[in-house]
Formats: C-alpha cells, sequence, structure tokens
C-alpha cells in the first residue's frame, strides 16, 4: 500500500541560542528559527515508513513566529532542511492571523490544510516543541480530523492497513494497534535523523513548496494569543575555569574546592 | 475563602496519585472539584479527598476513551477550569478535549491565580530557560507542573466515587511493559553526580558511582543516557522532561550544558562542569569548570578527594 505520510515541523526558535533584551525579556526577534529537534525524529520516521512501505512524504507546517515578511526566509530554509532529509514537497500556511502562534490555532491550521488537500494516511509530528515544549499541537490535530491518536511512540511499523506503536511513557512502554488514518506523535529515542548530504541539500531546492493563507485554507477559527510576556531566567555563576601545570594539580584544585563546599 | 463567584473544575489523571494534587490544587484556589481517574474502586477510594465533590472513575481506558468520557462529563459538569497533573497521557486526553470544546490550554503550569472569568499562571519555554506569562478566560485546560501543588493537609477522604463506563475503543492495546524502577530520589539529594554521553559505555558510569558514592551522593543522567541508552533508570533523568533538583552541589561530566538539562538544575547551590570542549555550553552554566577529558581526570579527582577526605 502506497502509504500518503504528512510530517507536522515546526520551525522554533533556538532555545541554544537563548537572547535576553537588558529588561530580562526575551529578545524573540534575535533568536533564529530552526527545525525542532524532535521534529526532525518525526520527519526521519516518516522518511522510513516511505522507504519501507512506498508513498510519498508531505511536510505540512505553520510559521507562528513573528513578523512575518522577515521571517519567511528563514522559514523557507527549515522547511527545505526537511525537504533535505527526503520528504517529498511542502505545504505551509503563513498569516499574521497565526503569528504569535497558540496550539489551538495551529492545530485548527493543520487541520484545515490536511482536509483542503484531501487527507493522509497518517501525520506524524515530534512529541513537543523545543521553544514552547507544550506538547499538543498532534493530539488536537487528531480530535479535529476525528482520528485515533498514538502519542510518544518509539517505534512505528505498518502492516495490513494498521499501525502498531510502542509508546514510551512514564513507567512503562505500552505497544499498540490502530487503524490507518491515524495522528502519531514520536519521541526523540525512535531513531537518528540523517543529515542531509550536499547533493539533498541541493536537490531540496527542487522540491515545491505550497504557501496558503488562512483565507485560503478557509479557516474561521482562531484563537487569541495567552502569551503576555516571556522572562528569560538569568544565570549567575562564578564562571571559574580550574588551570593548574598538570592534570594532578588540576585534581587536586577541585578536590579541594568540593570538600570545602560538602555538607558537615 | 470570600468571593463573589466560584469556580467549578474537572480533573483528571491516569494515575490515582494525582488526585492528591488535584486535591491540593481545588484547596489552595477554593474550588468546586470533580474528578475523573482512571483506577479501580478501590484504589480510587485511596485518594478519594473529601474536597471532591464526586469522583468518576473507571479501572482502564484508553486516551480516546478517556477523551469521550470527560468530554460527557464536561458537557454535564460545565467546568471553568479542566485540571490534569502533568503526565504524558494526561496531556492527551486534556489536549484533545481542549480540541473538541474550542478551550485553549497551557501545559505544565504553575503560579495559578484566579479572577473571575479568567486565569493567570506562568509555564516554563525555551527549552526550560525562559518564563512566560499566560492570561485567559475561562473555560481553560490546564495541566500542572510537577510538584507545585501537594495532596491538602487535611486527609479526610470519602467522595463519593461512581463507575463510568467508556465506550468502545479504536486503540488495541496489545501489551504493556513495565520499566526497570529505581529508587533513588534524586530531588532531595544534596550531592548530585550527573552523566551524559561523554560516557562511552555503560560500564564506565562506574566512575561515576564511585565520585557519588564518596562524597554521599547520589547519580542521575542527561536524557540520552536514560531515555536513548536505558543505562539508567528513569528515576535518575535530569531536565524538563524529568526531574528538577537543588542540590548543594551538581557535577556535571560528559554534559554538553543543553538547556533542557540545565534548566532542570538552575536551582544548586554550586555547579561543577567537566568537559572535554572548551566550547561546551555546560561551562557557561558553572560556577568550576574543568576542561579535560573525564576518563583521565575523573579518576584523579577520585583519588585526591580519597586523601582528603580519608576513610568516607
Ligand atoms: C522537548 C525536549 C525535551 C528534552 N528534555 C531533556 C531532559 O529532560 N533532560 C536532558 O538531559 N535532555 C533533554 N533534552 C535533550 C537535550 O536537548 C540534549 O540533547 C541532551 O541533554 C544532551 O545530552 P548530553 O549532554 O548527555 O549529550 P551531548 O549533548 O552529546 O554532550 C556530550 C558532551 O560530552 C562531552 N564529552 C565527550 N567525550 C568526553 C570525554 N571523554 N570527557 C569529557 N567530556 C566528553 C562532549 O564535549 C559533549 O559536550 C530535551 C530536548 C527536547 C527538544
Amino acid at each position: 500500500m502506497a502509504l500518503r505520510i504528512a510530517v507536522l515541523v515546526k520551525a522554533s526558535l533556538d532555545p541554544n541560542m537563548l537572547r535576553s533584551k537588558n529588561n530580562g525579556l526575551l529578545d524573540e526577534h534575535a533568536m533564529p528559527l530552526a527545525l525542532s529537534e524532535y521534529d526532525k525524529n518525526a520527519v526521519e520516521a516518516a522518511v522510513q515508513l516511505r522507504e519501507r512501505n512506498g508513498g510519498s512524504v508531505t511536510v505540512l507546517s505553520v510559521l507562528t513566529w513573528g513578523p512575518v515578511a522577515r521571517r519567511l526566509r528563514e522559514f523557507e530554509q527549515v522547511i527545505r532542511e526537511a525537504l533535505a532529509m527526503g520528504a517529498d514537497d511542502a505545504h505551509i500556511i503563513v498569516d499574521d492571523a497565526l503569528v504569535p502562534g497558540d496550539p489551538a490555532s495551529t492545530a485548527e491550521a493543520l487541520a484545515a490544510l490536511a482536509k483542503a488537500l484531501g487527507g493522509f494516511d497518517i501525520y506524524i509530528a515530534g512529541e513537543a516543541s523545543m521553544d514552547m515544549i507544550s506538547g499538543q499541537v498532534p493530539a488536537r490535530l487528531a480530535a479535529l480530523l476525528n482520528l485515533p491518536y498514538i502519542g510518544y511512540a518509539r517505534s512505528i511499523e505498518i502492516a495490513n492497513g494498521a499501525i502498531r506503536a510502542k509508546r514510551d511513557l512514564e513507567g512503562y512502554i505500552e505497544h499498540v494497534e490502530a487503524p490507518l488514518p491515524c495522528v502519531v506523535s514520536v519521541t526523540g529515542e525512535i531513531n537518528k535523523p540523517r543529515i542531509p548530504t550536499l547533493i539533498q541539500v541541493r536537490r531540496a531546492f527542487r522540491k515545491p513548496i505550497k504557501r496558503y493563507s488562512v483565507a485560503d485554507i478557509g479557516l474561521n477559527k482562531v484563537y487569541k494569543p495567552l502569551i503576555s510576556e516571556i522572562r528569560v531566567i538569568s544565570v549567575k555563576r562564578r564562571n571559574i575555569v580550574i588551570e593548574g601545570d598538570n592534570m594532578d594539580d588540576i585534581a587536586a584544585k577541585l578536590a579541594d574546592i568540593i570538600a570545602g563546599l560538602l555538607p558537615r | 475563602m470570600k468571593r463573589g463567584w466560584l469556580m467549578r473544575m474537572l480533573g483528571f489523571t491516569y494515575n490515582e496519585e494525582g488526585l492528591g494534587e488535584l486535591a491540593g490544587l481545588a484547596a489552595a484556589l477554593g474550588l468546586e472539584a470533580y474528578a475523573l481517574a482512571v483506577g479501580s474502586r478501590d484504589s480510587v477510594a485511596d485518594y478519594s479527598y473529601s474536597v471532591f465533590k464526586r469522583i468518576y472513575y473507571a479501572p482502564r481506558m484508553s486516551t480516546d476513551q478517556a477523551f469521550a468520557v470527560i468530554s460527557d462529563l464536561y458537557d454535564k459538569i460545565k467546568p471553568d477550569m479542566i485540571v490534569a497533573p502533568s503526565l504524558k497521557d494526561n496531556t492527551t486526553v486534556l489536549a484533545m478535549l481542549a480540541s473538541n470544546k474550542k478551550l485553549a490550554m497551557f501545559t505544565e503550569a504553575f503560579g495559578i491565580v484566579l479572577m473571575e472569568g479568567k486565569i493567570r499562571a506562568k509555564r516554563r519555554v525555551m527549552g526550560g530557560r525562559a518564563e512566560a506569562y499566560y492570561e485567559a478566560s475561562t473555560p481553560i485546560a490546564l495541566t500542572i507542573a510537577r510538584g507545585y501543588y501537594a495532596p491538602p493537609a487535611s486527609s479526610e477522604k470519602g467522595a463519593g466515587l461512581e463507575e463510568v463506563k467508556p465506550p468502545a475503543s479504536k486503540l488495541t492495546i496489545l501489551s504493556v511493559e513495565v520499566k526497570e524502577k529505581g529508587s533513588v530520589d534524586l530531588e532531595s539529594a544534596s550531592i548530585v553526580v550527573g552523566v551524559g554521553r561523554g560516557f562511552r559505555r555503560k560500564e564506565d558510569l562506574r566512575l561515576a558511582e564511585q565520585l557519588a558514592s564518596l562524597l554521599n551522593g547520589v547519580v542521575g543522567a542527561s536524557r540520552p543516557i536514560v531515555a536513548d541508552y536505558g543505562w539508567l533508570s528513569e528515576d535518575r533523568w535530569i531536565g524538563i522532561s524529568g526531574k528538577k533538583i537543588k542540590p548543594k552541589i551538581y557535577i556535571a561530566i560528559g554534559i554538553s550544558g543543553a538547556p533542557q538539562h540545565m534548566a532542570a538544575v538552575m536551582d544548586a547551590e554550586t555547579i561543577v562542569a567537566i568537559n572535554k570542549d572548551k566550547n561546551a555550553p555546560v561551562f557557561q552554566y558553572a560556577d568550576y569548570g574543568v576542561v579535560a577529558d573525564l576518563y583521565k581526570f575523573v579518576p584523579k579527582l577520585i583519588e585526591k578527594l580519597r586523601e582528603k577526605l580519608g576513610g568516607r
């Protein structure tokens, strides 16, 4: 069975490049967008499914960080990365109404887009985005599309029109089966995302990316963003790098420091 | 609590202990509380805090069954807040409900403040390195961050219990594998030695164990060591998706210093980092850093500490 696979990816603010303003507020405009860490696992899982079962991998994404005009190129670069990893094409939603994003609006937009595209056999997302860590979008999408949802999968396989997965939960692993179509979220442990080669990166530039507005997909319900401000937690540490003539010397110095701090 | 309005809460949880947190929240905020829990009548009865007007339960429910049941309860009870402790499947069920009822939702909330028809709360974002301030009108769905709402002081039990019958599920649960369970209490440990992917083999963790036992401490780990390699059990997992710790000393060895890991150790009094890469982000979070190969350095550190601490 040739599978129509959708992979949901987010262009997240990169928390490894955290920037704050003088007043302690997050300086989001100074932070780059990047393909969210566990969404890479989702793309890898999608590409592997296609390699095993045949079919196609379509990237679906909503731009959630503005300003839209300034972020558009960056957003496209992130989408190209997913294409370079092996996805075939991409459909993206770019609209001021969806910026800054809220998981409820994002899920509504993705559901409307999926319907406009005629639906997919399987929808794969990462367990949570690296910036907002809400972990809501795939579950919300499943409810909107009225499909079964398999959350936190660390392995998936498809046979006879059904999906089998091992779900990685607190304290136990659950083996489940669901009929297709189905929505799945994957953990960071499901696979090791491939790093695209230069040729794949170049080829990705020829793959189609189609852009939509909220009006194009007939979306009427857009939620109000709920966040009033984002404050960076400050780190105040001594940042002393212990140096010495040789390793014994450094070890002795650190041993002194640690011994001095030990509770009596 | 004296105010002209009352908020009604519908709690949900997959683990019965979660009823304690929900009861704690309801008591702290003065809510009229109902809950749906997954568990047997006996196990739910153990947590039937009298702050609940009623607890609905079913011995087993897949996430889509729980979604169906809680949707019906939502229509019946008309809550202002639907709340669950932070647990993966709790998040799933609430997100499905929120989607279905067109509600906003935020996960891992703390610092919850209620006003008439409104709620304010905070949650960690940016890999745990920043706090976002949320304000939303009710009804609202939220999961609560671990460790903020303890069970109520009054342990009085006896809330009314009512079994619910879930509809058929689209998901078939084939089997369940229980993970190896550890009993290390990282949250209250005063010395924690953290191990990361700088360790090449499971056996090599012995170095960290030796160091920890010399200091009367315990070994914790980054996510890959626990979740990917399975070298240590889940109780050792430090980070935003594991445990948050507040030891006197945290010694990070072979850990790069990802925000999702470091956000959970920020309350440590002193942080020591040992990493062979002088540009590793972990040094930005450290009071004392050593740039060295852990395989060469840690044995020497153990030796020097032994000399200093004598027979410990
Ligand atoms: C939504 C989300 C949630 C997450 N939750 C968590 C979480 O709860 N906890 C968590 O830990 N991570 C979490 N992560 C993952 C996190 O982003 C990092 O991938 C992870 O913390 C890296 O672990 P590490 O430092 O052990 O490995 P690496 O990043 O690979 O670092 C290994 C380090 O070891 C050093 N090293 C290598 N060899 C040696 C040697 N011989 N001697 C000394 N140093 C050496 C290297 O220089 C490197 O700095 C999460 C990520 C996301 C997106």
